[in-house]
């Protein structure tokens, strides 16, 4: 989130926007990264047991992150407009779990909604904090199209570096010292 | 109906665990990078070198959604498509290890874990793959547990 660490509440919903899947846009993102027939070829694809062409589960969730890009974007100019500073998000290191229900198919708009479950300093980069966050993605018949536990990074605003690890920091900049302290981390 | 297009393809029964999986290489350029940040992933620091240096990534890297999604192309060419599959289900634990930089070349394995039957389904099996995914250096870049669905080739067999 575009909110500092301290400043994110768990259990808030964030509706991220929908979007509506065109044939033709499933077919444009399948054939560069998922070339299967049932994405890519509409004529195949009713040989399928899905009747005719789906998106891929990658490209649904292409648009997910999309989608919450705008969002944390359109956070930050609401809180510039409020006069406050905005927080910084990172990359995420990864994905706990996505699960693919319902296939999305030509003409289908798809409704995501985020809700951070959970947060926590990182251990590993100091400064950070890592948030634990669920998105879920839904058809406009409200049926469950997928279900993500992701992880993110979200800059902790009151975090004060101890004098210990900036020392370290600086040595490790070194090019003799340094190599020791990284193989020691 | 018979499915002519996955007919003569690899089914479930002809699976088994331990098959490991060579993956091609992709190389990933600035253009790669920059045009899929640009329409699903603009961060800044996937768009622009200086903020990119300033950065976590510590230089322009790829979204890791398309370090994702390139690592699933290359599981579609030399597996997905030459197997009756039938979709995926999803993944888990896929952690981005270290960032894909400008012109990185990625490749890697991808190793057949787990092989069962669907319960409710009779028709597929599920096939359990785990990718390690790695840079020229042999560092590792992604690695994630995904489920996919194949058809059987006789659905009427015990689980």
């Amino acid at each position: 989130m575009t909110r500092w660490f301290e400043d994110i509440v768990l259990g808030e919903e964030f509706a991220l926007g929908d979007h509506m899947f065109s044939q033709d846009e499933i077919i444009a993102f399948a054939t560069l990264y998922d070339p299967q027939y049932f994405h890519i070829d509409p004529e195949a694809a009713q040989l399928s047991h899905f009747g005719g062409i789906v998106a891929s589960g990658w490209h649904t969730v292409s648009i997910g992150h999309r989608l919450m890009v705008d969002a944390l974007f359109a956070e930050e100019d609401r809180l510039r407009a409020l006069g406050q500073e905005p927080g910084v998000s990172g990359p995420s290191p990864g994905v706990n779990s996505m699960d693919f229900k319902v296939p999305v198919r030509p003409g289908d708009t798809v409704r995501y909604t985020l809700v951070v479950t959970d947060k926590r300093p990182s251990n590993s980069i100091p400064g950070w904090g890592l948030l634990f966050n669920t998105i879920t993605a839904v058809n406009q018949r409200d049926e469950l199209v997928y279900r993500a536990e992701l992880v993110g990074f979200s800059k902790r605003r009151d975090y004060v570096m101890p004098l210990s690890l900036k020392l370290m920091q600086a040595l490790s900049k070194s090019p003799v010292i340094g190599k020791w302290i990284k193989r020691g981390s | 109906m018979t499915n002519t297009v996955t007919a003569d393809r690899r089914h479930f029964e002809d699976l088994a665990v331990g098959e490991v999986i060579t993956l091609g290489h992709t190389k990933v350029t600035r253009e790669m990078i920059i045009g899929f940040a640009k329409q699903f992933d603009p961060f800044p620091f996937h768009l622009d070198e200086a903020a990119a240096k300033a950065s976590l990534l510590g230089g322009l890297a790829s979204s890791g959604w398309q370090t994702g999604a390139l690592s699933l192309r290359m599981l579609v060419d030399s597996f997905l498509s030459t197997v009756a599959s039938a979709g995926g289900l999803g993944f888990r634990n896929l952690k981005w290890k270290n960032p894909v930089m400008v012109d990185d070349t990625i490749g890697g394995t991808v190793t057949i874990v787990e092989l069962r039957r669907s319960e409710s389904h009779p028709q597929w099996g599920i096939v359990t793959l785990d990718f390690d995914v790695r840079n020229q250096k042999n560092a590792p870049v992604l690695t994630m547990r995904l489920a996919n669905l194949v058809d059987t080739r006789n659905p009427g067999a015990q689980p």
